[in-house]
């Protein structure tokens, strides 16, 4: 049994949890659900000892523990199947499974011992399959199931399974929920993170809600629970951060158009619209394939099927450059780290690296002087706080980074942006003061594709929203700004298919 | 703040490197009477510092975009091998053999530049491969064309450029010093164009960012594969005006050319703060290191050390600097996540 009690946990500038409780009792399995951000990988990692709690108490079989490593949290008998995979490709099956503490004789590996638990662990899983055997070249399903005979092996009593089955097939999943059903049978405390409500269904007993760090829902029956009560869990009541006023309807004809069009990245049979001046929100859970959409436009994977076409026209966009010069479309990262900035550059050059063109001197050379009065032009416009441009961008906070990778595009004088996740990690005023931002230059005749998992900022923010789910479009929503109908229409687009 | 100090302290190595060259010339000065002799010391030594600068710039050529160029000293001897035909079977003069030699450097390094974005292996390997390769391919032309291994032929005007000076060039009354060579030129020259590249040009700047960041360069719209071809032409061209300044320097066009280079490639632009990560790269650094190197390994000579301790020397100055790239690199990352 496991009990988590009031847990908190505080970021820079944010309260990743604050007051979160659950209880899993041996025999059972317990969903954990919320919203993208609302803290449920905080929870898990601090189940599994990567993070500290900054209050609260946690106790396996009734003992108080402290994790303090992942090591630690397993010899507390907490094992854990990670969304990203953990197995070594070059090792064997069996090697894998005991990885973490690989039987030795006189230094040398123990093959015969590792195969014995190895065969242990599968056995229990009714597992047929040979310890000897690469992982390398295993089916995804398959390995999914080894990670699980892994966190048996440590004799775990509680088995957190984090987002098991997204990449799986429906027959791969029941076979997956059949091992979970016999571990459940066999006294195991199952903690199940998913996002999928009708998976939750089929296969929890108690559920446990988090909302902005909070349980909101603590281990309650599922029994009892109707799933227009969950969602209402999962999205609660609007505090947005800023109330902007309403914009003038978009009468334009739109810059931007799909029709009917699939992509090498997978994206089947997606259709929408974009007018200058219209903030036109993609919604969908994590994995639902906007961030790929929008890199799809830009001609980072190519469109298969259907049509693309900017301002009325047909076009075949080769890659972000011919994006940018010749269609005026820009693309705001959502990892503005990796994707979007060059940490150890100045402002000036990671505000001007898409118009160096334009900014020739008589003999042809980039003119430091007119990239500098650039640059102090958006950094006065974005409102930027910093000393000096020629500050790296890697000393500036999140807020002001994110800024300059949005300046980058406005000094591109692009015509259609599209803004990917803008405010992640960034605290609640300068969040407010992006979303004002975002408004102000849609209602100055932008058209802004934004994609955001925080519902709260696409209902704040988004004149339409389209919802993405595995890669297709199931639905478009008007928003009429009201917090709480709006976002439990979205949420019903999601979760269609739970009943 | 304490990053303001980090800063400058790292602006401030070109400083550092200016008052230890300052140091060692003072030393081996005092310690050796003849350290200063014009024609015997300094002529030679600035001469190789001039060749080596230019090697060293052919290194950070491919340094800006983040990658190496293990083959450096093997597009040198390809080059020059070209040079060494233009003269020799062609008979073409001085300048028309150089053209065709860069020209003949700066391809065989677009092709490597071709080669690693098309396979996307890494350019070490990539360069290492090249370098195989090349050596081969050279010493099989040589013994093929050359009964001595050599191009021998010497066009008017090479005799004058490896053994011309400053005092050869006069303004009225006024000569310059005999000290300074005049193969130094090409240095110079080298050293200008590659400083305005990677200050003003739109190309240059790209390749830098390229090697900050290449995803978000490509997200940027900026042709990533063409810069990284760029910068490995740019370092086989700059290798191959290296290796005709070393067989001017020598007198003939060998297979050997080059053989040398690897090491001082890497001193110069490292000793002088550019990044092995990319993103940032220092051309009077480049220049500064070299004769840094180059100092050194004079004075020990002439206090009688033996090769194999030059070797050894030189051998720690480098791990040294790479340290201090390391200690660079750990700084501007902690920079990067302070917040």
């Amino acid at each position: 049994m496991l009990i988590a009690q009031d847990l908190v946990k505080l970021f820079p500038g944010v309260r990743a949890l604050d007051g979160a409780s659950l209880r899993i009792e041996p025999g059972s399995v317990h969903a954990l659900l919320g919203e993208n951000g609302a803290g449920k990988s905080t929870l898990i990692k601090i189940l599994t000892g990567v993070y500290r709690p900054d209050g609260g108490t946690l106790s396996v079989g009734g003992v108080e523990v402290h994790l303090d490593s992942p090591q630690a949290a397993s010899r507390a008998g907490v094992g854990v199947v990670h969304q990203e995979r953990n197995l070594v490709p070059e090792f064997s099956i069996g090697e894998n499974i005991v990885l973490q503490r690989l039987p030795a004789k006189g230094g040398l590996l123990d093959r015969a011992a590792i195969r014995a638990e190895a065969k242990r662990c599968l056995d229990l899983l009714d597992l047929d399959l040979d310890p000897d055997r690469r992982v390398r070249g295993l089916p995804v399903s398959q390995l999914q199931l080894i990670e699980v005979a892994k966190a048996l092996s440590m004799d775990s009593s509680v088995l957190l399974l984090d987002e098991p089955t997204t990449a799986s097939t429906p027959s791969e999943v029941e076979r997956l929920f059949e091992v979970i059903r016999k571990l459940r049978d066999n006294g195991t405390a199952v903690l199940f993170v998913s996002h999928k409500l009708e998976e939750v269904y089929e296969l929890c007993d108690t559920v446990t809600v988090l909302r902005d760090g909070v349980s909101v829902l603590e281990s309650t029956p599922l029994a009892d629970l109707a799933k227009q009560d969950l969602i209402s869990a999962m999205v609660g009541r609007a505090h947005s951060a800023v109330d902007l006023p309403a914009r003038p309807a978009v009468t334009a004809e739109p810059v931007l158009e799909l029709s009917a069009v699939s992509t090498a990245a997978g994206h089947r049979d997606i259709s929408l619209s974009l007018r200058p001046g219209e903030i036109l929100g993609l919604y969908g859970l994590v994995g639902a394939g906007r961030s790929e959409l929008a890199k799809a436009v830009l001609g980072l994977s190519a469109i298969t099927a259907g049509e693309l076409r900017v301002r009325g026209k047909a076009v075949n966009i080769k890659d972000v450059r011919d994006a940018l010069r010749g269609h005026r479309i820009g693309y705001v990262p959502e990892d503005r780290k990796e994707e979007g900035l060059f940490l150890d550059q100045p402002v000036t050059k990671n505000i001007a690296v898409a118009v160096w063109d334009r900014l020739r001197t008589r003999i042809g050379g980039v003119s430091a002087k007119s990239e500098r009065a650039l640059a102090e032009t958006y950094v006065e416009r974005l409102g930027i706080r910093l000393s000096s441009t020629d500050k790296l961008v890697g000393e500036l906070s999140g807020g002001n980074q994110q800024k300059v990778s949005l300046a980058k595009w406005l000094a591109a004088e692009t015509e259609i942006l599209i803004i990917d996740e803008p405010t992640v990690g960034i605290d609640v005023r300068t969040k407010a003061a992006f979303h004002e931002l975002i408004w102000q230059l849609a209602t100055d005749g932008l058209a802004v594709l934004l994609i955001t998992s925080d519902l709260v900022e696409m209902v704040t923010l988004a004149d339409r929203i389209v919802v993405m789910r595995d890669f297709h479009v199931c639905g478009e929503v008007v928003n009429d700004h009201e917090y709480e109908p709006t976002s439990h229409r979205v949420m019903g687009l999601i979760h269609q298919d739970a009943e | 703040m304490t990053l303001q100090v980090l800063r400058r302290s790292l602006a401030d190595q070109r400083t550092g490197l200016v008052l230890l060259l300052v140091l060692l010339v003072v030393v081996f000065g005092s310690l050796i009477p003849t350290f200063f002799d014009d024609r015997f010391v300094v002529f030679p030594l600035l001469r190789d510092v001039a060749t080596l600068t230019v090697v060293g710039l052919a290194q950070l050529a491919v340094l800006s975009i983040g990658h190496l160029n293990i083959a450096v000293g093997r597009m040198a001897a390809f080059g020059a091998m070209f040079m060494g035909l233009a003269y020799e079977q062609w008979h073409l003069p001085l300048y028309a053999g150089l053209v065709i030699g860069v020209a003949a450097g700066a391809a065989i390094g677009a092709l490597t530049g071709l080669i690693i974005t098309s396979s996307g292996v890494n350019s070490f390997v990539v360069t290492l491969a090249m370098d195989f390769a090349l050596l081969g391919f050279v010493s099989l032309v040589y013994s093929e064309l050359t009964t001595s291994a050599a191009f021998t032929t010497k066009p008017a005007g090479m005799q004058e450029l490896r053994t011309f000076s400053l005092a050869d060039v006069c303004v009225g009354p006024v000569c310059g010093t005999s000290a300074i060579p005049q193969l130094a030129i090409f240095a110079v020259l080298a050293m200008l164009a590659v400083g305005y590249l990677y200050s003003r040009a739109r190309t240059g700047r790209e390749m830098l960012m390229v090697g900050s960041n290449a995803v978000a360069a490509e997200l940027s719209g900026i042709p990533v594969d063409r810069r990284i071809v760029g910068a490995h032409a740019l370092s086989g061209g700059l290798a191959a005006l290296a290796g005709f300044m070393l067989a001017v320097t020598s007198g003939s066009f060998t297979a050997t050319i080059g053989s040398e280079f690897m090491l001082p490639s890497f001193l110069g632009p490292v000793l002088g703060g550019t990044l092995l990560t990319g993103g940032a790269v220092s051309i009077i650094g480049t220049f500064l290191g070299t004769s840094l190197t180059q100092v050194i390994r004079q004075g020990l000579t002439m206090l009688g050390a033996s090769v194999q301790s030059l070797s050894i020397s030189l051998g720690i100055i480098l791990l040294a600097a790479l340290s201090l790239d390391r200690v660079r690199q750990v700084i501007s990352e902690r920079k990067a996540v302070r917040r």
